[in-house]
């Protein structure tokens, strides 16, 4: 695998590039929203952009543990909604990154004490902030997933190559395009040698159920739980994979046209096989 | 004083009412469909008349999870509008007798579900099973709050990571003290929890601090299972199927060893301690 | 965790008021003064008096006074003087004390005498503050002190802005059913007593101290005006002296805080304490830090 110890900085955009309003979403819970979020977002921020991440899940906030910051909380998105602070106030800088900062969510309150308008207005207000906006949010389709859509332009819908997942994400994907909101779709967890004994679904498949553009497909790492206890995201480590990988997903979001590296051999012999056998 | 006096009320209550368990956890992922689907096969496998009730509505999954999605005919919300019976909705298990499932409605939102209606329905579930168990969704939203509504019980899955167990602890503290919580540790790796990699099962319930009904170890043979619609539970033989099998006899009252996974410091790692490396 | 480290002290007590050190010339108690006149120059102490009872009229209006004198007793000039500054104040006397010489005195003032020759300038461990002793920090002080340089950028930025750099005591907030199932055992006035434990999620708070027996778990959080004390882990959030009080402090038996706050200082723990074995400790301010001693080191009152 490829390996690089600094990511290429780019240029600050100039002129009137609007801020890039990302709600990272699944409807199935537990498939890694907010690790992809952590994660995207420090390779972002790693190549040059100004990255904003957002805990849309109040209540049950984790993206601040997940980058190691929950100690530093003191407001959150719920006080800047209610104009109990400023919103540059909550504002969480990540030091180990230039330009990363995270905005937490409220844990002793419900995701009702925020409707959608005001998830809106707190979101449009980060556009002096930021480049690019990554909204991670709660699992299923109820207020809090409304909330969280409500501040977005586009959804990266994350999914894994198992059957309720995938049917989860086709419900979401399906509201989403009610909105209507231009959706891209990351497979992550993806266990190849489970996919080459049939035991698991292949990207193709996934895609073809879901129909929607693919970004990225993450292998399982076992590294990830422990990045994720110890609140380092895995895009530090050089030696990891996914660093390269979450690099590059961040690369097709810049809109680079890049081919996505297949883990697995193509599953068009089994299928092959099976209809000749099936008939 | 109060509840001394309730436990009084509850001796005169017939005996013969089922007894009404959710299944929850706050985050999702975690095996809440799995355990739901594998404690409720146990149980009907000792002979227990069990009713699987779905409760996430818009995202179900445990139709997927028992392999009977292309059976579901009518859902819960028919049943609570009245366009059906709930004989007609209930729809019997492919492998057991004793095991029905209550699906969910797959089209319809949560708050559509008023919770006098949720508690309603399971009342008259345990007019009928020994064993009523509710699926409840992710979140602690609508959803969740209606998935508590009808029961007396709870099962909290959890697995050992540090954002599982904030989510889990959130939802502890809202069931309060009625419903006599016990815990499932779910996914447990002990290759990785041997390494420092994951949390111990004792790190869970440090914080948790419930009473343990059993721990799961992650096997591949998992996944595989729920995509095909086969509960492991099936299999009394095999770590899991056993582990939900003395899971079912304890929650029967019966007085077995809460199933554990095996976690042995190996002699390599004993070594590296020694000399202050990493194990 | 600091654990036998014999250096550790804790500094002297704060300033609030109870039991203030004015100077040799007044020293505070709990029931009222003490007003030690046996000195040299008894002019120059009832100058001195009087300056010091103009200055906080109101607090030492209505109050009790014990008047210690030496060997001599003073001229009735002096006397009439110091009557007419007590009478005009209002301040009571409870005793008079001094050498025998001092017996009519005390029957001049129409109060109890009571022989001591003692000198008043006893050394009161509280008078001075020991600035010059060197104060040793405890292992996990330390650390604590060199940690969380992000969060002091961060409060200082919010200070120069003169912004709050924590959040404000908001108590309307808490409604009686949004508060977590509560045992209250014992309501004692201005301490909320909570038995068991508090999950991710719950908040407490009150206008007085806050007792929790139980644990405090990440994600759970205690904000009161006055102290804190858990009587077993605090794993969450623990603001003491929201209001400003600096004076107050955070006890636990295992503490191991997400965040500390101590009026507006703010601090986390480093992780090198994690894993160490559990001890009871006190977090107060000094210097405008939040410092963590053992708790027995900690001097009592």
């Amino acid at each position: 695998m490829e390996r690089s110890s600094s990511f290429p900085i780019v240029k600050k955009k100039v002129g009137n590039v609007s801020t890039r309003r990302i709600v990272v979403t699944s409807g199935k819970g537990g498939v890694g929203k907010t690790t992809t979020t952590a994660n995207l977002g420090a390779a972002l921020a790693m190549r040059g952009h100004r990255v904003v991440l957002v805990d849309a899940d109040i209540g049950l906030r984790n993206l601040d543990l997940v980058l190691g910051l929950e100690k530093r909380i003191v407001f959150d998105i719920v006080e800047v909604a209610e104009g109990r602070c400023q919103l540059r106030q909550a504002l969480i800088k990540d030091k180990r990154f230039e330009s990363l900062a995270i905005l937490p969510a409220a844990q002793t309150r419900e995701k009702e004490a925020l409707t959608a308008e005001q998830f809106a207005g707190v979101i449009a207000g980060l556009d002096e902030f930021a480049d690019f906006v990554l909204i991670d949010c709660p699992a299923g389709i109820e207020t809090g997933f409304r909330n969280a859509v409500a501040g977005a332009k586009e959804a990266l819908v994350v999914t894994t190559p198992e059957v309720s997942a995938i049917r989860d994400a086709d419900r979401v994907i399906g509201k989403l395009l009610e909105v209507p909101m231009p959706i891209s779709l990351i497979v992550n967890r993806l266990r190849p040698e489970m996919v080459r004994s049939g035991d698991m679904l292949a990207v193709e498949d996934v895609c073809e159920v879901l129909n929607a553009t693919l970004v990225g497909v993450v292998p399982d790492d076992e590294e990830i739980i422990d990045t994720t206890n110890r609140g380092e995201p895995i895009v530090l480590d050089e030696s990891n994979r996914l660093r390269t990988i979450y690099e590059k997903i961040a690369r097709r979001l810049e809109g680079e046209d890049i081919p996505i590296t297949s883990f697995e051999k193509p599953t068009f012999f089994k299928r092959l096989i099976g209809a000749i056998t099936t008939g | 004083m109060h509840e001394r006096q309730l436990e009084i009320e509850e001796a005169v209550v017939p005996a013969a009412r089922g007894r009404a368990i959710v299944i929850t956890s706050g985050k999702g992922g975690v095996g809440k469909t799995t355990t739901t689907a594998n404690l409720g096969t146990a149980l009907a496998m000792r002979g227990a008349r069990v009713a699987l009730v779905d409760a996430d509505i818009g995202l179900r999954n445990l139709d997927i999870v028992l392999g009977l999605e292309s059976r579901v005919k009518h859902h819960l919300l028919d049943v609570i509008e009245g366009g059906v019976t709930l004989e007609e909705a209930l729809v019997p298990s492919k492998y057991n007798e004793s095991l029905v499932l209550l699906a969910a409605a797959q089209h319809r939102e949560k708050d559509e579900v008023p919770t006098e209606a949720m508690t309603a329905l399971i009342e008259r579930l345990r007019e009928r099973f020994d064993y009523v168990l509710v699926d409840c969704p992710a979140g602690i939203e609508h959803g969740f709050r209606n998935a508590i509504a009808g029961a007396q019980e709870a099962i909290v899955v959890c697995t050992p990571e540090v954002s599982a167990v904030r989510d889990v602890d959130r939802v502890i503290g809202l069931l309060g003290n009625r419903f006599k919580p016990q815990l499932i540790v779910n996914r447990l790796r002990p290759q990785l929890v041997k390494r420092g990699k994951m949390l111990s099962v004792e790190d869970v319930n440090a914080i948790l601090r419930l009473p343990l009904l059993g721990v799961i170890a992650d096997e591949p043979e998992i996944i595989i299972t729920t995509n095909k619609g086969e509960p492991l539970a099936l299999r009394r033989d095999g770590a899991t199927g056993a582990a939900y099998h003395a899971m079912a006899a304890k929650i029967a009252g019966e007085d077995v060893e809460a199933p554990m996974v095996e976690v042995r410091e190996s002699f390599f790692g004993r070594l590296g301690a020694f000399f202050g490396g990493k194990a | 965790m600091g654990k036998g480290f014999a250096g550790a002290q804790r500094e002297p007590a704060v300033d609030d008021g109870r039991s203030e050190v004015v100077s040799a010339l007044l020293r505070g108690r709990s029931w009222g003064i003490e007003i030690a006149l046996d000195g040299a120059d008894l002019g120059e102490a009832l100058a001195e008096l009087e300056g010091k009872l103009s200055a906080a009229e109101a607090f030492y209006r209505d109050c009790e006074a014990t008047l210690r004198f030496g060997e001599l007793a003073p001229s009735a000039d002096d006397l009439t003087r110091l009557q007419s500054l007590l009478s005009g104040r209002n301040i009571s006397i409870r005793r008079v004390l001094g050498g025998a010489a001092i017996a009519a005195t005390a029957e001049a003032l129409a109060a109890p005498f009571e022989e001591s020759a003692a000198p008043s300038a006893a050394p009161n461990p509280r008078r001075e503050p020991r600035r010059s002793r060197v104060v040793e920090l405890s292992e996990s002080a330390r650390s604590l002190k060199a940690d969380f340089d992000g969060a002091r950028a961060d409060i200082a930025s919010r200070r120069r802005a003169g912004e709050p750099s924590v959040r404000r005591l908001d108590l309307k907030r808490l409604a009686g059913d949004e508060a977590p199932s509560l045992r209250l055992v014992e309501a004692a006035p201005g301490t909320l007593y909570h038995i068991g434990t508090l999950r991710g999620g719950q908040s407490l708070q009150q206008i007085g101290n806050i007792v929790v027996v139980g644990d405090v778990n990440p994600g759970a959080e205690l904000i009161a005006s006055g102290d804190i004390l858990v009587f077993g882990r605090l794993a969450g959030v623990a603001h003491a002296g929201a209001q400003g009080d600096v004076s107050a402090r955070v006890r636990a038996l295992d503490l191991v805080p997400t965040q500390l706050r101590i009026a507006t200082a703010i601090a986390a723990e480093s992780s090198a304490r994690r894993g160490k074995k559990a001890e009871p400790e006190t977090a107060c301010v000094r210097d405008g830090k939040i410092v963590v001693v053992p708790y027995s080191k900690e001097e009592s009152w």
